[in-house]
């Protein structure tokens, strides 16, 4: 019963976005659980939590896994709004859901307000090769034009699953630090930090 | 002790009551038993959990509200906690939202609506941008509270709003930091929105010019299309609206009426279709009568009765009333072939069940019993005048067959009739078998279909008053069979044919006794098997009195010789075998008794009719053996006459007849006749009483009158014995007076005798030859008939003695010689009447007086005994006659 705020542990809230079957809980779960879930259920909101290791640093993750069919997308900012990093998820075997990312990114940046916000593009379903749709430079030209790191993943074989939720919690992480230091004038750090970040990419 | 529980991840993470949780996260317990306890938000959900495995359980929330932890609890690892949150929330059902049950919209759209507006929740959770996370699960007390703000609320819409407690409540544990972080966020709102309105219009300063252009195009537009349409254009524009709808009405009247019309026929034509069943009904109930699937009329007629009986539709009524009648006719149909055509069994029940079915008036099963049982009586009748009608016109070559039918001898075979014998058979036998296989046929029929109706086989309701009724017709129908047999098995008919006829009723009656007929109708058949029986027993009976009658003609004169002492010829046995024969027959068939008979000879009546009958066979023996006793008189008596008397006519050498050739001549049959007469008296007759005796035949002996001349033999014994006498006897008497005096005899000369007369041998020689008859034909007889013949002889002397006026004393001796030489002549077949009469002949003669007399007598007597001595010996009894043949042969040597 340590009430010591914000010092036990640090909180890394994640969500995730993308359209529906794309992927986003089959990933959430394979990095929870080390479990695949071959049948597809639709997912309302889903929370998940639980400790991991970051760098040498024991730090607890919260994925908020989302709807991603359009249904819900009204109820989309609230969760959004709590957000500290997001996976943008799309299945590199359906353009559409490439296409969608767009809309997912724009909403995200509209409710945080910040051009900064931890951001990974995750290209899913890398296994199946055989019916790519999204060519892997078309998706490295969206993420370089977004400023985000691109990754391709699959939930199947785990490739790159802890890879995308580290990389962003090592963003979310190196972000708050730098929340901390400067406190004050808040809008023209993140503009010299988006700045900073785009020489690194 | 493993871990507890910890709970990690949860899908969905909120929800209204009742929604499928997904939990996971480790140490969820072992096995489904180690999972103890659930709780969600503080709700207890372990009834409705499902433990898939140690990292999954999947549950049900309960009714909570608001956030809260989910804790699992194992036996393996205790009460565990959770890393992640349910939130429950009530959920109203709006326009938008899927439900199971009806929801009344219109009210609840608005209260919905109204009630989104006033209360943003999210909001309130996020009023200063800073999150709540860390102040979740460490809530202020509300004690406190209650003590620092009092009836004030946190609620941001609450007229009684108070900040501190909203900010105690909500943000007690934050930061100074990031509550100053907050209140800047909650300024740049506030400034955001009271800039608002200003920098709405700076923003948009296009849209509102546009906005102001549009408005200005349209009021000219509007104040160009005054100036051109008039200030009331709407008038001109109702009015031409009406007339192009009144138009545009026209154009399509007529076309809707056409389809009007077309839906009227499709809606026919779909009630046609729908109805395809009843509508053709009639149709189909003409073609499945015409093929006899009453069956399926049947079964069609109670679905339409089912389906339509009530309806209101005229068209289904006339439909029905069209039904109705055609079912009316079948069952005419039905009932008319009820009662015309005969069945079988099988085919009368269905006739009956359907209309039963058909759910005919009265009594269906009834009726068929009635014209079924009318029908047999019918056939009966038919039958009997078919027959017996075309009897008259046969009569004439009926009674030919008859006549030469009557010589045969019975045998079984007879009373098979083949094929070819049918055409032969008196039609009154072809009626019996004709009646007996209609009775065969129809009346099990008749019988078991009552049983049917009385047992409720026929799913009738049955009226158990008409079992009289029932019985009634079967036993009218079994009397009325019985007396049309009755009346054809009278007494024309011969022995087989009434076998025959017997043979077929009995095969009938045993049918009959299967069917478990009641006893009374049985015993009708029963009663006339009886009479027939008996009427057959003595058919058979009188056949071989016929037959006996017609021995004499076979009677071949033959003689056997049962012993020594008797001939008989083989008439006696033919007799006795034919009796034995036909009694034999008789047993096998008409006496024996076949099942549910009595025995035939129970009745005293009966017995009484078998001895007569048999009385009868004897005496038509009796009658035979009369006309063959008598039959050889007309022609010998010429020649008899004249062999008897040697002396008195011209000798004729005594005619040796062979009997082989000619015949026997009158004596000879006679005596036969006699000698079977005595065969048949002592040995047939008690034969044949033993040999029915052991038949199982009533005894004889038990007759009436059995001992008084039963048979008449005795009587005809007499008769022909007489006859023979009359025959043998009286030319013998007649021939002594002529004979004595031949050579002018006079007893009152004085001739010394010196030998018996001539007469008295002639006397001798006559008796012997009778002797020789009767003795070639029966010994036995001899003693009989000699002794009557002697006495008759001894008779005659003593009246012509007695006649003599006077005797000479020559004479005296000369009489007393014959007398005495008479009397020991015949010594052995004398009578004591016959010793009689020669003693009285003695007496008519005068005593000797002189004693040289005597010797003189003596004398003579002794040398006729030498000389006559061979004559002698042929009239000594038998016993000695073997002695005498001795002798005779050396005397024989003497006298050569």
């Amino acid at each position: 019963m340590s009430k010591k705020p914000g010092m036990a542990q640090a909180l890394h809230k994640v969500i995730m976005v993308g359209s529906g079957g794309v992927g986003k809980s089959a990933l959430t779960l394979q990095f929870m659980y080390d479990e695949f879930v071959v049948d597809y259920e639709p997912t309302k909101a889903d929370s998940y939590r639980k400790k991991v290791v970051l760098d040498g640093e024991e730090v607890q993750i919260d994925i908020l896994d989302t709807a991603g069919q359009e249904d819900y997308a009204a109820i989309r900012d609230n969760y959004f709004r709590s957000g500290e990093g997001f996976l943008c998820v799309f299945s590199i075997t359906e353009d559409d859901s490439f296409q969608a990312t767009q809309e997912f990114r724009e909403q995200i940046l509209r409710v945080k307000n910040d051009e900064n916000i931890p951001f990974l593009l995750v290209g899913n379903k890398s296994d199946l090769q055989d019916k790519r749709q999204v060519s892997l430079a078309e998706a490295q030209s969206r993420a370089q034009q977004w400023g985000v790191p691109y990754v391709e993943t699959s939930a199947k074989t785990r490739e790159n699953v802890d890879k995308v939720f580290f990389d962003l919690m090592r963003e979310i992480r190196s972000r708050k630090i730098e929340d901390k230091s400067a406190s004050n004038g808040r809008s023209k750090d993140r503009a010299k930090r988006k700045k900073r970040k785009c020489t690194i990419l | 002790m493993a871990p507890p529980p910890v709970v990690t991840g949860i899908s969905p993470k909120e929800g209204p009551p009742g929604t499928r949780i997904t939990i996971r996260g480790e140490f969820l317990g072992s096995s489904l038993q180690d999972l103890i306890g659930l709780t969600i938000c503080g709700c207890d959900c372990i009834l409705l959990a499902e433990w898939k495995s140690p990292n999954k359980i999947i549950a049900r929330s309960g009714a909570c509200k608001g956030r809260g932890d989910i804790i699992v609890t194992t036996r393996s690892g205790g009460q565990g906690t959770s890393t992640v949150q349910f939130r429950g929330y009530h959920e109203t059902i709006g326009p938008l939202k899927e439900s199971a049950v009806w929801v009344e919209e219109a009210p609840i759209q608005s209260y919905v609506w109204g009630r989104r507006a006033l209360s943003p929740t999210n909001q309130q959770d996020d009023l200063l941008g800073i999150s709540v996370e860390e102040n979740e699960g460490k809530k202020f007390p509300e004690d406190e509270l209650f003590e620092l703000f009092g009836d004030a609320s946190s609620d941001l819409t609450s007229e009684k709003f108070h900040p501190g407690m909203f900010l105690l409540q909500n943000h007690h544990a934050t930061s100074f930091d990031d509550l100053k972080a907050g209140l800047s966020h909650l300024q740049r709102k506030v400034n955001s929105q009271k800039e608002g309105q200003l920098s709405f219009l700076k923003a948009n300063v296009g849209t509102v010019m546009e906005q102001l252009d549009t408005l200005t195009l349209l009021k000219e537009q509007y104040e160009s299309d005054i100036a051109k349409y008039g200030k009331k254009p709407l008038e001109k524009l109702e009015g031409s609206i009406k007339k192009s709808m009144g138009d545009a009405n026209q154009l399509f009247n007529e076309v809707l009426a056409r389809r009007e019309r077309a839906d009227a026929t499709r809606n026919a034509l779909a009630v046609m279709q729908r109805y395809k069943f009843l509508f053709c009904m009639p149709v189909n109930i003409e073609k499945n009568m015409k093929n006899g699937n009453y069956d399926l009329i049947i079964n069609d007629y109670a679905r339409v009765k089912n389906l339509f009986k009530n309806t209101d539709v005229d068209v289904f009524k006339k439909v029905l009333r069209e039904v109705d009648y055609r079912i009316e006719t079948l069952r005419d149909v039905l009932k008319k072939k009820l009662e015309e055509v005969p069945f079988t069994l099988e085919d009368q029940k269905k006739i009956i069940r359907h209309l039963i079915n058909l759910e005919t008036d009265g009594d269906p099963a009834w009726d068929a019993i009635a014209s079924h049982a009318n029908y047999l009586k019918k056939s009966i009748e038919a039958c009997t005048n078919e027959y017996l009608g075309t009897e008259n016109k046969e009569d004439g070559g009926k009674e030919v067959y008859i006549k030469t039918d009557t010589s045969t001898p019975l045998s079984v075979r007879q009373f098979k009739l083949t094929k070819t014998e049918e055409n032969n058979a008196p039609s009154k036998v072809l009626c019996i078998e004709a009646l007996c296989d209609i009775v065969m046929e129809q009346l099990p029929d008749l019988w078991r279909l009552g049983q049917c109706y009385f047992t409720g086989q026929l799913h009738v309701t049955v009226d158990t008053e008409k079992q009289e009724p029932f019985k009634n017709l079967v036993l009218s129908n079994i009397r009325l069979a019985v007396n049309s047999m009755k009346a054809t098995c009278d007494a024309s008919l011969t022995a087989p044919w009434l076998l025959h006829n017997l043979k077929c009723i009995r095969h009938l009656y045993a049918a009959l006794i299967h069917l478990d007929l009641p006893s009374d109708a049985l015993d009708i058949f029963g009663k006339f098997i009886f009479d027939l029986r008996s009427q057959c027993l003595v058919g058979i009976l009188k056949q071989t009195e016929d037959n006996v009658m017609l021995l004499a003609r076979k009677e071949t004169w033959e003689i056997e010789y049962l012993d020594k002492n008797e001939g008989v010829t083989k008439l006696p046995s033919q007799f006795e075998q034919m009796v034995v024969e036909s009694a034999k027959l008789a047993r096998e068939t008409a006496v024996e008794r076949g099942p549910r008979e009595t025995a035939l000879f129970d009745e005293p009546a009966q017995r009484l009719l078998f001895h007569e009958a048999i009385k009868k066979l004897f005496r038509a023996f009796t009658c035979c053996l009369r006309e063959l006793a008598f039959s050889g008189s007309d022609d010998a008596i010429d020649d008899e006459i004249t062999t008897v008397s040697h002396l008195t006519g011209s000798p004729s050498p005594y005619r040796i007849r062979d009997s082989k050739l000619h015949g026997p001549t009158a004596e000879e049959c006679l005596l036969i006749s006699l000698s079977n007469i005595h065969y048949t008296l002592k040995v047939i007759l008690p034969q044949l009483t033993e040999n029915l005796k052991a038949q199982e035949y009533p005894d004889l002996t038990t007759a009436i009158g059995f001992n008084t001349d039963w048979t008449q033999l005795e009587s005809l014994d007499k008769a022909v014995l007489e006859a023979y006498l009359e025959r043998r006897s009286d030319p013998l008497i007649g021939t002594i007076e002529p004979s004595m005096y031949v050579g002018d005899l006079d007893w009152d000369s004085d001739l010394p005798a010196r030998c018996v007369k001539p007469y008295t041998q002639e006397i001798v020689a006559n008796v012997i030859t009778v002797h020789a008859e009767v003795c070639r034909i029966s010994p036995r007889l001899l003693k009989r008939v000699l002794s009557h013949i002697v006495e008759n002889i001894a008779e005659e002397v003593s009246r012509v003695f007695s006649c003599v006026k006077s005797f000479s004393h020559e004479g005296v001796v000369q009489g007393r010689t014959d007398i005495l030489f008479l009397r020991k002549a015949l010594e052995s077949f004398s009578s004591h009447r016959a010793k009689c009469f020669f003693d009285e002949a003695l007496n008519s003669i005068p005593k000797i007086t002189r004693k040289d007399d005597i010797e003189k007598i003596d004398i003579l007597l002794t040398k006729v005994y030498s000389r006559m001595r061979l004559q002698l010996s042929c009239l000594k009894d038998s016993v000695d006659s073997r002695i005498d043949v001795e002798n005779l042969n050396m005397t024989r040597l003497t006298i050569v």
